[in-house]
């Protein structure tokens, strides 16, 4: 019994477990409250639907953040990719695929520039993706500007149609999160991050080439950043120059939750699922229970500052003695 | 028993525990007026916890301090200072972008009656107090960032003086600067002990421990072995005193091969230049010379860590292209280096994870199948005599030794063929220490060639077969070790003599 106890304890110590424990009592709790509203699948594959392009925006926060950085960028990608494709293919008349890839390429180019400015340059990622996020939302103004609609039925189809009764966005999100968690658990390639993010220096020193992983990192962040564009497009039938607007501290706070930490070094890429998933099932609560949207940013900011503080909290209980006083 | 002093300090059975480890149990400590009193012990031994209680960051859980013959409590660092304890840590406790001055006055500037600070007094200030300390090289109004590893420790040293404490505690004070420096150190301790202040001192290094010590406390396992005069000491019973056995050291015996291993010609890079050598398979090459003689920079750049203005690189005769420490791992190249838990260890991360990563930045033949991890990592844990055997225990909750002995069994795994051993021992108890030294001697049995950087001469002169000396980012000699003496080595370190006259 103690045994158990102790792995339960231990489990709880991982935020993928705590925050998968915490997302069942909410929904448990929900559906007993509202019965009527929240258990039904139309309300809940609506949530996963809603929160299909942020979770996938998510997985290459996560990443970057296990290797100790971030991109403010993001927010921005999403709007300029999506609206880059739409102009591509509405005003040019590039077959979608081929749109498609036009905007993917230009989002890795993005990637590019901030990983060379980050990692070659030493530029601080706060400051280079704050500069980029501008600099990006300006040429989605550009290209979209008040929006383009009128995209090609095939294009259209990719984010709405629907599988085994779920939107495809799902589906797409799903394999994204799967696909990269499986990735970093299990390849070399990926594992680095984990090193990377807990000590750069010995990083380096062990034989990583630190720079050209974080230059990695960047390119695989604005790649999901722009899928999530394409995707967001695709569904919505339209581009709109504004989307994407304040996606990035939402995925940031997301990512915090589902595991990561400002310092590197931790989370899994199943924890920016989940982290997206619990923000999105609080939204969706406190829609069905009718309270205002202002509360719901000033709950979410008071739930971000609760787990971070039981994190401090739980670490400091397990014994691990503070640095200063080690034996 | 008369003593015309007094005593200054005294701890009366004090103990202290923490989850699972008695870290002092029932401590009685003296200290006297005026004397240097050195604390010695393995890693572990309750050192710092003792230092700690001394210096108000921990309580004791039993037990009582006096000072001057009162019963006292130390509650807080601050209490500690108002009652005339300082304490100079092994952490840097500077801050870079602020001046000398400034850092030794932290938080205690001197001010003016609008309250604003008086930069002119404290300036004037801490250019007395550096004048009386002799180190007049340094300005007061330099930022510490510009300052060198030695300087820093000496302004840590004024700012701990700037107190004007009676009860002086300093922990491994030389860990970082030079020889000439330690003489102006151990003239500033000479000078404060003839004025009254007591002085605790905490440090490995047997010579110093015998320089400037008055007495010694040994302590192992949490409990004082004894308190003794160091006159009545050797180097050999206190090894025994602290470690509880009898160690001996074995001077490396074996011969180096014929082979060479390693050539370097006229290799230039940032901080050394034209510096030739072979490093021979079996053979342990010892890189003698002061800190900040070039001697790390030289590793550095042999590991592809930094880059090579010119010069040619030969291992096992075959021309070597290395501009990335990936590209020296694939061709059996690894490297310790000098500062582990800053450069060479994932402190978050478990041991298994440290050992494993060896492999991790190359693309290799060699990499460990993943289903082995498990057995890799224990085999080595075992080979290496880490404790505890817990592959899953995260590195921080190390001693240094074991740190150390993770760090090597993490490049042991890819069977290098030359090692760069950058001060391998530095700050580790002596047990590890020989232990470190028969890994190494072992390794170089078996024909792995070993380049070792070390400040302790007694290091090189017993695992070393064959000795440089850099000065100044140059080879000043090529010593056989039979040959060698401390006072040669230093005299060519210190750049007086020159074998080569390349003028």
């Amino acid at each position: 019994m103690k045994k158990y106890l102790s792995i339960a304890g231990r489990s709880l110590n991982d935020r993928v477990y705590s925050l998968l424990l915490t997302i069942v009592v909410v929904s448990v709790v929900a559906s007993f409250m509202w019965p009527a509203l929240f258990p039904t699948f139309d309300n809940l594959s609506q949530v996963l639907l809603n929160m299909s392009v942020q979770a996938i925006v998510a997985v290459g926060m996560m990443l970057l953040m296990v290797a100790g950085a971030f991109d403010l960028s993001v927010g921005s990608v999403v709007a300029f990719i999506g609206g880059l494709a739409a102009h591509l293919m509405f005003y040019n008349q590039v077959p979608f695929i081929v749109a498609i890839a036009i905007a993917l390429l230009a989002a890795l180019i993005i990637g590019l520039i901030n990983g060379l400015l980050v990692a070659k340059a030493g530029i601080n990622p706060l400051i280079q993706t704050l500069a980029m996020m501008g600099i990006v939302r300006g040429l989605a103004l550009m290209i979209s500007g008040a929006g383009i609609e009128g995209l090609p039925d095939g294009f259209n189809a990719i984010g709405q149609s629907e599988f085994l009764g779920l939107q495809t966005p799902v589906w797409y999100m799903l394999a994204i999160v799967i696909i990269f968690h499986l990735l970093f658990g299990n390849t070399v390639f990926f594992r680095r991050y984990y090193y990377i993010g807990n000590n750069e220096k010995a990083a380096e020193l062990t034989g990583i080439r630190v720079k050209r992983m974080k230059i990695y990192g960047f390119m695989l962040s604005a790649l999901l950043a722009g899928i999530a564009g394409i995707l967001l497009v695709s569904r919505l039938g339209a581009a709109m120059s504004t989307s994407g607007q304040g996606m990035e501290l939402n995925v940031i706070t997301a990512v915090i939750l589902g595991g990561a930490s400002l310092s590197g070094g931790q989370g899994k890429i199943v924890g920016a699922l989940l982290g997206t998933l619990f923000m999105a099932l609080v939204g969706n609560i406190m829609i069905i229970a009718r309270v205002s949207g202002y509360w719901q940013q000033i709950i979410l900011g008071v739930i971000l500052i609760l787990a971070v503080l039981a994190d401090v909290l739980m670490q400091k209980r397990t014994g691990r003695i503070p640095k200063k006083f080690k034996l | 028993m008369t003593d015309p002093r007094r005593i200054k300090l005294e701890t009366r059975g004090i103990s202290k525990s923490f989850p699972g480890v008695k870290a002092l149990q029932n401590v009685d400590f003296g200290l006297m007026e005026g004397e240097v009193h050195v604390l010695c012990g393995e890693n572990g031994a309750g050192k710092s916890t003792l230092m700690h209680i001394l210096s108000g960051n921990l309580q004791p859980g039993a037990g009582s301090i006096f000072l001057d013959g009162e019963k006292t409590i130390i509650e807080t660092p601050r209490k500690a200072l108002e009652k005339g304890i300082a304490i100079v840590y092994q952490e840097r406790s500077l801050t870079e972008e602020l001046s000398v001055a400034e850092n030794i006055f932290a938080n205690r500037q001197p001010t003016n009656k609008m309250g604003f600070i008086a930069f002119r007094q404290m300036n004037k200030r801490a250019l007395e107090l550096l004048n009386t300390l002799s180190l007049k090289s340094i300005s007061p109004v330099t930022k510490i960032k510009y300052l060198s590893a030695a300087q820093k420790q000496m302004i840590e040293i004024a700012k701990a003086l700037s107190t004007q404490p009676s009860i002086l505690i300093l922990d491994e004070p030389t860990a970082s600067i030079t020889e000439t420096e330690t003489q102006l150190l151990f003239n500033i301790i000479r000078r404060l002990r003839s004025e009254g202040v007591s002085v605790i001192y905490i440090s490995h290094r047997m010579k110093e421990i015998f320089e400037i010590g008055d007495c010694i406390t040994v302590l192992k396992d949490g409990q004082v072995q004894g308190t003794f005069p160091v006159a009545d000491m050797s180097e050999d019973l206190l090894i025994k005193k602290m470690t509880g056995r009898h160690l001996s050291t074995h001077v490396t015996s074996t011969k180096a091969q014929q082979s060479i291993a390693l050539e370097i010609k006229k290799l230039s890079g940032n901080g050394f230049s034209d510096v030739s050598f072979q490093l021979y398979k079996g053979e342990i090459l010892a890189l003698a010379g002061l800190v900040g003689a070039g001697r790390t920079e030289i590793a550095r750049a042999l590991f592809g860590a930094d880059p090579v203005y010119k010069g040619d690189y030969f291992i096992s005769k075959q021309p070597a292209s290395i501009n990335h420490p990936g590209d020296a791992i694939k061709k059996g190249v690894v490297y310790i280096p000098e500062e582990r838990k800053d450069k060479g260890l994932f402190m978050q991360m478990t041991m298994e994870e440290n050992i494993l990563s060896g492999s991790i930045g190359i693309r290799d033949r060699q990499r460990v199948h993943p289903g082995n991890k498990r057995s890799a990592a224990t085999d080595m844990i075992r080979r290496l005599n880490i404790s505890p055997p817990l592959p899953d225990r995260k590195v921080i909750a190390l001693s240094g030794g074991n740190q150390q002995k993770t760090v090597l069994a993490k490049w042991l795994l890819l069977n290098p063929q030359i090692i760069i051993a950058d001060e391998p021992t530095h700050g580790i108890d002596v047990g590890a220490k020989f232990e470190i030294y028969q890994i190494l001697q072992t390794l170089a049995k078996n024909g792995v060639s070993i380049l070792l950087i070390s400040s302790e001469l007694p290091e090189i002169l017993t695992l070393a077969h064959r000795i440089l000396v850099i000065y100044n980012g140059k080879i000043t000699a090529a010593l056989r070790r039979e040959d060698a003496t401390e006072e040669k080595i230093m005299r060519y370190a210190s750049g007086i003599e020159n074998m080569y006259i390349d003028l």
